[in-house]
Parts: structure tokens; sequence; C-alpha cells
């Protein structure tokens, strides 16, 4: 088993980082009614965890019992019937999915798969709690049609069945979801408080940290937590025992995106932008998200770039992630933001150094 | 039998005019007895007894009082209206002189006559030629395709080349298509039904065996020369019936001995998606392989077009305006038989009518009910757009615009008639555009390549708009594909100021459209994967953590991922059998 999952805080006692948030969850579950609950912060924040420790809080070591199971369901849309495949993950408590996986089909997932799991009460056992969870990953990435009947699910079936959202930023979900939630803010865990955790691993794994390692393993992560472990334990299968300048491995992909960056950086033409997106697709063909994608580019061509052009620079990312959301095909936008950055850039150097 | 044919019809006419209280007796007659005259019994016995018509009206019309009898005159009037009715049907087939088609006038008697470019026709005829010459020789291939758009002059220029040379031409008849009840008919009576294709598979075994047969020959067979033409092919439907009748043509390019012509009339290329015209350019290229000499017929240019309907105009003593030809032989798309019925129907019609030719100048010169609509194929339109072509000199107008936003005036029609052309959908055109632009963006121009790039954004979000509002209102989805195409096209012949100088350029099929499938692909995979609970023990995790955290670290970590796998091992096959059917554009 990964570290990751080895060393997962099993109940909300035991977490190491958000011990208030985990208080307060545990507080509201126990004294009264839980209301929908929304789960949103960054990547590696503990999300995820905190959902799982709370189920376990709710229901008790039968939360943990899972089965995977994918199923094609018979959706009735008007004239026609669609197949769609979902996988999902449930006890005899919880059901957990990934709506947005159906992609634009996504709204019948919402409407008619979710609104049938919300309708059957569960069999109550022992007479404690009377509704079944549903957790729904990724809410963000569920299109705008199937955010909206998702409120009305909420509202409709909420005496049986509780919603548990979870997405990275809670701005892609609608006002109407939102305010019928309890929002839960789960913030990017410190850079001390990784550090803290990382030499609880070490300790219970009885491996000897150098000093100051923790720490590097740490900044590289980019206070994603799960990262971090991720990395510590690859540095772990690669050389160990540790030295301190031992070299922390950078995932594959974001190498291969600052080596784009440094294409862009040699040459500014229209021949290099045309193998700028043959890296591209690459990149998207390994479903390495769009989003990502732009983010690290801008993030390691930042890096490079003369402080006065920075402001503009990511005024246009900032401007083609937005008309990406809008659009369809990702390409499109990601490679009008490179051309533009060449075409800034080039201007300055023309304006600099003649 | 036509001269009998114009009398009749006004015959009718004199006898209204003479014999008014005749009429309508006889019109009713008419109308009854029509359908039986019509069943064609009384030609026969009317051919037989040949009393020359003309005089027969004119005895009746001098003795208008004397047929007292009105059944007598019915029954002439019956017999004359048979007689018509035969001699109209014959005449059909038979040759007038001023009503005759124009396209049969005015075929091309000899080689100088062809408006086939002139270099086709030396090759088909120095090819026919050394086949005669060295006949029997096995060195050569005796096979000679030719292909080209209907209407440019294929089986002319065979028969003129065939009747410059003094070659006799066979052709395969193509056997009349059987109809249902005809085949129900007849294998009730026994007789076995035999497919087109099959006859025509008998047919090429025949040729390829023993050359001509000689039941079907002249007395002397051996000292004219001949060649064999088969203009055409039986309609294939299916893979399977396609298949055969490759083979067997396959076969006969391989081993036939005498001069053999193909000719196979290539469908425009607009409709490739269709399935039949893709097995044609198949079929051409098979033939090809095996070894058949192909001579591609280009459309005939406007040009040559106007040339010979000017002279048809001359010999005619037609009055046609020289605008008027010019437009037929555009309108025609290079497709001469089209444009000399065209010239017919046109000068009928001003005949008849005299407004017709001088008035009705719209914008675009003379509209003609005539001609066809011209097509143009995707890939000619993607070439007009991306090379951009444009006049040298700025068009005299009041330029409100800045010297940045100016373009010089296009060498094309506008964007949006290309594209309704084309038949060009917003989202492939988009695809296209964006695949194949960079290479016509000249090498210092990164900001023109910028602003078609954000162009092609632009298009894109707004097709993007479609998937919300889809099957609610066609128009509106209309309205936005037309728009989005147009700011596809506009905004790269726009962006590129300095469009590279016309070098050849191959447009690829984009990449994109395979990279989206393999993405698909892969993202089941992942969603496969996920459950496999390798990843997340008790939960499910976002797909982009998996693509860019768990699937990185597994490359390192190896095998230590695998432990807690077996439980689910076997379901994770099941989802990954799935993944095959990958829906092939």
């Amino acid at each position: 088993m990964l570290w990751v999952d080895k060393y997962r805080p099993k109940s909300l006692d035991k977490v190491l980082v958000h011990e208030d948030v985990a208080q307060n969850l545990k507080k509201l579950v126990t004294e009264q009614d839980c209301p929908h609950l929304l789960f949103y912060g960054p990547s590696g924040s503990g999300k995820k965890t905190l959902i799982m420790a709370l189920l376990r809080q709710m229901f008790g070591a039968s939360a943990e019992k899972v089965k995977v199971e994918n199923k094609t369901w018979k959706v009735d849309a008007g004239s026609r019937t669609i197949d769609l495949e979902l996988t999902t993950l449930s006890s005899s408590h919880h059901v957990e999915l990934n709506p947005s996986d159906a992609g634009f089909q996504d709204r019948y997932i919402v409407q008619e798969i979710i609104k049938e799991m919300a309708k059957n009460r569960p069999i109550d056992v022992k007479g404690k709690k009377g509704f079944k969870v549903l957790v729904l990953n990724e809410v963000d990435k569920l299109s705008r049609e199937a955010q909206h009947s998702l409120r009305r699910t909420m509202e409709k079936y909420s005496a049986s069945c509780r919603l548990i959202l979870c997405c990275d930023s809670s701005s892609k979900v609608t006002e109407a979801v939102r305010s019928r939630c309890l929002n839960v803010r789960i913030s990017a865990p410190k850079e001390d408080q990784i550090v803290k955790v990382l030499e609880f691993i070490g300790k219970k794994e009885g491996l000897q940290l150098p000093p100051g390692f923790a720490a590097r393993i740490a900044e590289k992560s980019g206070r994603s937590l799960r990262r971090a472990i991720l990395s510590f334990e690859t540095c772990r299968v690669q050389q160990y025992p540790f030295t301190n300048n031992q070299v922390i491995p950078p995932m594959d992909w974001e190498e291969y995106v600052s080596e784009i960056a440094a294409d862009i950086m040699k040459e500014q033409s229209p021949k290099r932008l045309f193998q700028v997106r043959g890296k591209l697709y690459e990149l998207l063909v390994n479903c390495i998200p769009p989003e990502v994608i732009l983010k690290r580019l801008l993030h390691e061509l930042l890096k490079k770039l003369d402080s006065e052009l920075k402001h503009e620079v990511c005024h246009w990312a900032a401007y083609y992630e937005h008309s990406m959301r809008l659009g369809q095909k990702a390409i499109f936008h990601i490679e009008a933001f490179v051309a533009k950055f060449m075409s800034i850039y080039k201007g300055f150097l023309i304006a600099t150094f003649g | 039998m036509g001269k009998r044919e114009t009398i009749v019809l006004s015959s009718s006419e004199d006898d209204g005019d003479c014999n008014d209280n005749d009429f309508a007796s006889k019109s009713i007659l008419k109308y009854f007895k029509q359908p039986k005259s019509g069943a064609a019994s009384v030609p026969r016995t009317n051919t037989k007894g040949p009393i020359p018509k003309k005089a027969r009206i004119s005895s009746s019309r001098s003795h208008p009082g004397k047929s007292s009898n009105p059944f007598d005159e019915m029954k002439e009037f019956c017999e004359d209206f048979g007689e018509g009715f035969t001699g109209f049907k014959v005449s059909a087939g038979h040759k007038r002189d001023n009503k005759e088609l124009w396209v049969d006038k005015y075929k091309p008697r000899s080689l100088l006559d062809l408006s086939v470019h002139k270099k086709k026709v030396e090759e088909i005829k120095i090819w026919l030629e050394e086949r005669i010459k060295t006949k029997n020789n096995n060195h050569y291939n005796h096979v000679l395709v030719i292909t080209g758009l209907p209407g440019v002059g294929k089986s002319a220029t065979v028969e003129a080349i065939a009747s410059h040379l003094g070659v006799t031409v066979y052709e395969w008849n193509t056997p009349t298509p059987t109809i249902w009840q005809e085949h129900i008919h007849t294998t009730n009576a026994g007789l076995r039904y035999m497919s087109k294709l099959d006859e025509f598979e008998n047919f090429v075994e025949k040729i390829r065996k023993y050359g001509l047969i000689s039941s079907s020959l002249t007395k002397e067979p051996q000292k004219k020369p001949f060649l064999i033409l088969i203009d055409d092919l039986p309609v294939t439907n299916g893979k399977i019936s396609y298949g055969r009748l490759q083979r067997c043509l396959h076969l006969l390019v391989q081993y036939v001995c005498v001069p053999t012509i193909i000719l196979i009339t290539d469908y425009g290329r607009s409709d490739t998606a269709d399935y039949t015209s893709r097995c044609w350019e198949e079929l051409q290229t098979s033939l090809q392989n095996a070894g058949a000499f192909k001579v591609a017929f280009n459309p005939i240019t406007a040009n040559s077009i106007t040339k010979m309907l000017s002279r048809i105009c001359r010999e005619e003593k037609l009055k046609t305006k020289a605008e008027q030809i010019d437009a037929i032989a555009k309108a025609s798309g290079g497709d001469i038989r089209n444009a000399i019925t065209s010239l017919q129907y046109f000068n009928l019609k001003s005949n008849s009518k005299g407004i017709f030719v001088n008035s009705n100048c719209l914008d675009d010169g003379y509209s003609l009910s005539c001609g066809r609509d011209e097509t143009l194929s995707l890939f000619h339109a993607l070439g007009k757009f991306l090379h951009n072509k444009r006049e040298t000199e700025k068009a005299t107008t009041s330029d409100s615009l800045k010297e940045e936003f100016t373009r010089l005036p296009m060498k094309m029609d506008v964007p949006e008639k290309v594209l309704g052309q084309a038949h060009g959908q917003a989202r492939p055109i988009a695809d296209f555009l964006h695949e194949n632009v960079l290479d016509f963006v000249e090498e210092e121009g990164i900001d023109d390549a910028w602003v078609v790039a954000s162009y092609l954004s632009d298009a894109d979000s707004l097709l993007a708009s479609l998937n919300g509002i889809r099957s609610r209102s066609y128009e509106a989805e209309n309205l936005i594909q037309s728009t989005a195409a147009s700011v596809a096209v506009r905004g790269v012949m726009f962006g590129n100021r300095h469009p590279l100088s016309s070098r050849w350029h191959a447009i690829r099929r984009p990449v994109m459209w395979q990279v989206e499938q393999s993405q698909w692909r892969n993202k089941k995979e992942m969603i496969g994967e996920r459950c496999v609970g390798g990843y997340n023990g008790v939960s499910l995790s976002d797909l982009s953590v998996i693509a860019t955290e768990w699937k990185p670290v597994s490359k390192w970590l190896g095998g230590s991922m695998v432990d807690n796998n077996d439980c689910d091992l076997d379901h994770f096959e099941e989802i990954c059998d799935d993944d095959d059917e990958i829906e092939d554009w």
C-alpha cells in the first residue's frame, strides 16, 4: 500500500492537519442532523480524507466496507434512451461517484441516477441515521445544466439523503448549490504542517531523515500534502539512506512543460509554434487537464521572464484560460496563449536588444 | 414518319377552325377514344395503308359538309390521332433536322472538334496507336482507364480518336435492368435470373480469354483494328459485389490482349462521404496497380466551353450575347454537355419570350434558370482560404479604417459563399484551418500567428455554445454555426497579413482528431484503473489527480503499488474490454 493510503488518518480525531475543521465536523454530526456539505480547497489538502473520516464518524466502521461497482444505467432522455456507464464506490450507507465522468451527458446522471439513488431510503438497521450519503466528486467540472438539476435534487430529497460535494474551487459551483450547502473550506496545508506529517511518517517507517530534507520536499510539493508524501516515498525508493542534496524527482509531465517553456523562450516563430503544438498534444493525450497545463506553462514562463512583462502575460493567460472554459477544444486556446506570449516576448526582445 | 407527326399537331387546330359545331363532339370522343388508340393496335393497321395524311386532311377540309356522318369523321380523327401517336413515338429516336438535341448534333466528329485538352487527347491517341501497330504484343498492358467528371468528353474523345484512326469501337452493352415484377414473371417461367454483375463478369471473362468472339464481329474481323469500350460499369452495392467487380476488372487488366478502354465517371469530391464514390476511387487505384494506363480528364476550361458555344451560336445563327455565353460556360462547371444543353434551352426560351434576353440583368450578370450549381471540394475551399490570394493594388474605397486593419481585396468570392459551395461545416473547417494555417504564415509573422490563433479560439468558443442549446432551436444553431465558420475563415484570412507565396502545400488532416481519440481512450482506461483501488484505497480520486500525480509516481514506484489489486482484477478486465469500440471518424 502506498504511504498516502497507509498513513491516511481514519478518524476525525487522528488528523494531523486541519484539526479544527475535523473537530467542528465531529461536533456537527454527533450533536445534530448533518446538512449538505460542500468541501472545497486545492488538491492535496485533505478533502477526501476528511470526508472519509466523517463518514466513519457517522456510520462507524461499516462505512469503510466499500465495493466498486461499474454499472450501465439506462436513462430515458425524451425520445431515446441513453446508456451511461458509471463507476460507483458504495457501502451500505453511502455512494460515491464522479458525475463529471459522463462528460456532456452529466446532467442525465444528476437528474436520473442521483435521483434514483436519493429516492431509495436506506433500510435503517439501528435507527440511528435516517439518511443515506451521496458523495459527489469534482462538482466544479459539472456543466451548468447539471448543476441546476443538482439544485432541485438537493431540495426534493433532502429528507432521505445528504449530499457531500467535493471540488477544487467553489467559484465554479453555482451560487444556488453553494447556498444550499454548508461550505467547508479546506486550505492547503502550510509547509511546516507538511514537514510535521513527513516526519511522522518517517518515524513510523523507521527512516533517518537528514535535517532540512523534509522541508525541501515540502517546498517542492507546492503545499500539496499528497504530492509531498508521494515524492517522499519516491525518494525512499530511489535512494536510501537519504542524503541532503538528493534530487527530488519531479513529475514527468512537469519536466515536459518546462521543456516546452524553454522552447518558447528560445525562438518565436510560427514554425516553433507548430512544434509546441505537437508537444501540447502529447500532454493532452496523457490526459493532463488543459487548465493544469496552461497554469504550469505560465508558471514556467514567468520564472524566466522580465518583471515588466509579467503583468501582461498573466493577463493573457487568464484571458485564454477563461475562453478555454467557454470553448470546447483546449488546444485552440492554449495555442493562442503561446502565440500571444511569443508575440509579446519577441516585441520585447526587439525593443531591448534591437 | 417525322413529317407526319408535325402535321397532326396542326391538324386538330385546323379541324377546330373549320368545323366549330363538330369540335365539341370530337373533343369528347377524343377523350373517350384516346386510351384505346393509345393501346397501339390502331397504328399498326394504319401504317399498312399508307395514305398520305395531308391529303386526307385537305379532303376533310374541302368537303366539310359532305362527311355528314359524324361517326365517320370521328373514326377518321381517331386514326389520325393514333397515327400521330406512333409517329411521335418513333420520331423520338429519329433525328429531325431542326429540333435535334444540340449535344448530338454538335458531337465532335474529328479530333479538332474536341474541347478536351490537347495533351490528353494526344496521350490517348498515342496509346491507341501503339496498341494497334504492335498487335498481340504482350509487353504492353492493353487497358486504358479514363476518369473524369461527367460531361467532360470521355466517350466523345474515345469515339473521335477511334474514327480518326479508323478503329472500330465495340461497346459493352449494358443489359436492361430487371425490375421485380419482371423477375417474378421470368422465374415463374422457369428462366434463371442472372445478375447484371454476373453478365458483366461473363463478358469480361470472354474478352479476357478469347478477345472478341467471332459471332459478334463482321465478316472480316482481323483486318480492321478494333477496341473494346466499357463505358458503363455495373452498379455495385455493398462490399461483396464491389469486391467481385474489382477482382474481375483486375483480371481483365492483367490478361486482356485487345485494347480495352474503361471509362469511369468521377462524382464530385464533395460527396466522398458516400461509400460508393469511395469505392470508385479505390477501384481506379487498384486498376492502376494492375498496370492499367490512366488518363484523368479535368473539367473543361470555361474558355474552351465558350469557344464551343460561340461556334454553335454561329452555326445556328443565334444572336446570343457574349456575356450570356460566358455566364453559361461559367455555370456549367466544366461540364460541356450541360453547357450545350443549357444553351439550347436558353435560346428556346429567348425565342418564345423576348423578355428573357434583354432584361433580368441581376447583379451577377444574367440570371440563368439553367446550369448547375457550382460546388467546390472542401479541400479546394480550404486552399483558397489558406493561400489567401489578394490583389496587388488597393481598391479605391474611402478608407475609414486604420492602416493596420486594412487588407487588400480578396481574389475570390466572399468567404461565406465559398463555404456554402464547399458544404463546409464550421467544426471541421475550424479544425482543418487550425491544423494547417501555421504553414502559411511567414517565418517572421508571429504576430499574425497570434491574430489567427485568437480568432480560431473565438470560433471555438462560439461553437461550444452550441452544446447547451442543442435540439432546442435549429435556427439558432444554424446561425451560430455559420457565424463561427465566418469568424474562423475570416480570422484566418485577416490575420495572415503576409501569406507565404503559393508553394505547394499538402493539406493535412487535423491531428487533433487522433489526439482526441487517444485521449478519450486513455481517459477511459484511467477511469477503469481508478476502481481497482490501487491508487486510492477507499475513495475515488479525480481524474486529473490520477493523470498528474498517481501515474507519474507509479512509474517511479513500479511494483509496490500492485499489492492490493487482486480483489478486483477481473472486474478491471471487464472494463478494459469495452474500450475497444472507439468511434471511427
